[in-house]
């Protein structure tokens, strides 16, 4: 005899409420993948000038997907380092700041040792990443020991960033032309540039501090229940701090990824980084009450956000409502991708 | 505001601001010394303002002061600079020059600069750019109450002019970007062999410099049919913004694109970076505004086609310069010509072929210039529409 329920149970797991939401951020990114396009074909069919959906699409191809990939590595960088940071429950504002810094360091002393990564100037890129870690680990001190909300200590050391990039440049921006450096952009494997490479590599690097260290399944302790965590012997404050430390890294290789991008190393370097990050981790279904989510979320969060915003100005969306679209189809990628029926109120 | 009513308020403010300060006594000395100027023992320097104001006499040694937005910006930083210029000029230290950083603030920028009056008791030399046109009007009314100079740049409304205020709102110097930014076009069509598809990044859309640089390249437009503008998005100034802007006007529009039209250098660099992703540097030809020393740089070697200066650091000390010379009684602001109180400041058009003379003029040595020489450089008087 068949057993005639075998089927729906089995599709009613498969489409189950944990799973859909464990899966929604990237069916929203498929979703907006397939949605462009079809913006697109629309745009062509009622210009009377129909083109093969998908295949014929100028969204959907490998150059544009490249160039998504540009936009996106400096962010997604940033972004994972805040991912370590709210997956404790805590928050990092300070990537703007942090950015910057690094960007400046790494400039002028790529300048000042000789300009090309052919000679000992190579040595400004582990410095960079130095400076990073140090301003993370103030940062987490400041958080720590000062007993200074995360949110607070973190938007002031970003600003103390931006004031010393500021001191360092005096205003002027540093320009990185050497040939060997810029290949992260214009040297390309497979039709998309080596610095897609590297943020894949950092990516991996993250999944296995989040997956396979003893501090990346502290972090889901301490943001799943922080009292939990230190009645269970755990060193709260040494976690935090090392967290930060990992998250001002994380800021450092973004920065160096956005040098690589335009060449340009200056105050401004770190602009934008805050929002883009921040929406890319939460839109990617980590929640900011810490103790859900990882990398991968971040990583669908970040291309959720570049598709997005490439995808508007190729469907020739006038750029005055661009703003308030981005806001909605935030709103709307959130309330997808993330699980809010099992806590019972939001901060 | 009618004239009528500008000595009326005057008088409220400076009788609020009297009584604030009622105690200092230097006040009560500068009062008794208009008086006596007014009695005609002061001297030529003491006039009065229009409808019968108050007036007083020359300062001696004001406090110079510039209030901006930040040094952050590598146009204000020249601005700044040259301001910094002309204090030395004085034989002063190149601190004495107080600033006042408004971070993007109106509010911030009026309450400095009504401190600074209050501290110094009037004896102010002032240069600003009051951030918004609205705000002009409060800093130049609080300047002109307590007695000091101002000369501002950039923002200020139409009906504001500083011939209401007798001596004490020097000048007001903006630059009109709707003709240079009209000449980049040209260059730009020129070289595509004046057909084609181009594609504009513009500042932020609300700027006013933003606006003019547009209009300047739809004037331009006018001239050449055949050259069709795909689309035109604002990039805010920003050169990671401009970067995604291209890349994804590459996507859509592809090799329809034969120009890029950019609002300022800023954007530049990131329009170039995004065709140099893609093997297009030097293919598509770019246009951008404002001269900074990189784009110049660029425009020698040909990456970039056009630019135009605006020569910010001669107009950062050429305000604090009319500011402190009108101060001091070194000329008499209401005995000059309209055209000397509302001009606009120089552009020069920088371009491949004169890229390298520019850099050696401009860049590589900064002029010595002759602070006294206030109008020499300018482009007229300011004309409103």
């Amino acid at each position: 005899m068949v057993d005639a329920t075998a089927k729906p149970a089995f599709v009613l797991r498969l489409l189950s409420r944990n799973r859909i939401v464990k899966w929604a951020p990237l069916l929203v990114l498929s979703a907006l993948v397939l949605f462009f396009p079809l913006i697109e074909w629309l745009e062509d069919f009622r210009a009377g000038d129909a083109h093969a959906y998908l295949i014929d699409s100028r969204f959907f191809s490998v150059r544009n997907a490249a160039r998504i990939g540009i936009s996106a590595t400096p962010a997604l960088i940033v972004a994972i380092g805040a991912t370590f940071i709210i997956i404790m429950g805590s928050i990092d504002l300070s990537m703007e700041g942090t950015v910057s810094v690094c960007a400046v360091v790494f400039a002028s002393v790529f300048i000042g040792l000789g300009g090309t990564m052919l000679s000992w100037a190579w040595l400004a890129l582990p410095l960079s990443m130095v400076a990073g870690a140090m301003i993370g680990f103030v940062n987490g001190l400041v958080h720590v020991k000062l007993k200074i909300p995360s949110f607070m200590a973190s938007l002031a050391i970003g600003f103390v960033g931006t004031g010393l990039a500021l001191l360092l440049t005096r205003g002027d921006r540093i320009r990185v032309e050497d040939p060997v450096f810029r290949a992260l952009l214009t040297e390309r494997w497979f039709n998309f540039p080596v610095m897609v490479y590297i943020a894949l590599v950092f990516l991996l690097v993250a999944w296995f501090i989040q997956s396979r260290t003893r501090l990346g399944r502290n972090f889901y302790a301490v943001g799943g229940g922080e009292e939990l965590a230190h009645a269970s012997g755990l060193n709260v404050e040494r976690i935090r701090l090392l967290g930060f430390t990992l998250a001002g890294t994380f800021f450092s290789v973004g920065a160096l990824l956005a040098v690589g991008r335009i060449g340009i190393a200056e105050t401004a370097t770190g602009n934008n980084f805050m929002f883009v990050s921040i929406t890319a981790v939460v839109v990617g279904g980590t929640a900011l009450w810490g103790g859900i989510g990882g990398v991968w979320n971040t990583l669908a969060g970040v291309l959720i956000v570049n598709v997005i915003n490439n995808g508007m100005v190729v469907v020739g969306l006038p750029d005055f409502l661009q703003d308030a679209v981005l806001g909605i189809l935030v709103i709307t990628a959130v309330v997808l991708s993330t699980d809010r029926k099992s806590i019972s109120f939001v901060k | 505001m009618g004239d009528a009513k500008v000595p009326a308020r005057f008088e409220r403010e400076r009788v609020m601001s009297f009584i604030k300060n009622f105690i200092e006594q230097e006040t009560i000395n500068r009062r008794k010394f208009l008086l006596a100027s007014a009695m005609g023992l002061g001297g030529a320097a003491a006039a009065g303002v229009l409808g019968g104001g108050p007036a007083r006499a020359a300062l001696s040694d004001p406090t110079i002061a510039w209030s901006y937005r930040n040094r952050t910006n590598p146009y204000w930083n020249e601005i700044v600079s040259g301001g910094e210029a002309f204090v030395e000029s004085l034989g002063k230290p190149k601190s004495d020059l107080v600033h006042l950083i408004n971070d993007g603030s109106s509010e911030k920028s009026l309450a400095d600069v009504k401190t600074l009056l209050a501290k110094e008791s009037g004896n102010v030399a002032l240069a600003i750019d009051t951030n918004d046109a609205p705000n002009c009007r409060p800093v130049v009314e609080a300047v002109a109450a307590s007695m000091g100079y101002v000369s501002t740049i950039w923002n200020k409304t139409d009906d504001l002019h500083p011939w209401d205020f007798g001596d004490h709102y020097v000048s007001h110097m903006t630059w009109s970007d709707v003709g240079p930014a009209e000449q980049t076009a040209r260059i730009l069509f020129k070289k595509m062999g004046g057909k084609g598809g181009i594609v504009g990044l513009g500042g932020i859309a609300s700027n006013n410099p933003a606006i003019e640089r547009k209009q300047g390249l739809l004037n331009a437009m006018k001239d050449y049919p055949d050259i069709e503008l795909l689309d035109y998005q604002a990039a805010d100034w920003d050169t990671q913004k401009a970067n995604q802007i291209m890349s994804s006007f590459i996507t859509r529009y592809g090799d329809e694109i034969k120009g890029v039209h950019c609002a300022n250098d800023t954007i530049g660099y990131g329009v170039l970076e995004a065709l140099r992703a893609e093997g297009l540097q030097g293919v598509i030809p770019i246009v951008t505004y404002d001269g900074n020393p990189q784009a110049v740089d660029l425009v020698m070697k040909g990456d970039i086609e056009a630019t135009v200066f605006t020569n910010p650091h001669w107009g950062g000390g050429i305000t604090a310069a009319l500011a402190y010379y009108a101060a001091t009684g070194h000329f008499k602001p209401s005995a000059e010509p309209h055209a000397s109180r509302e001009f606009y400041g120089p552009t020069i058009l920088i371009t491949p072929e004169d890229a390298q003379a520019f850099r050696a003029e401009y860049i590589d040595s900064v002029p010595n210039y002759d602070w006294k020489d206030f109008w020499g450089p300018g482009n007229g008087q300011i004309v409103y529409k």
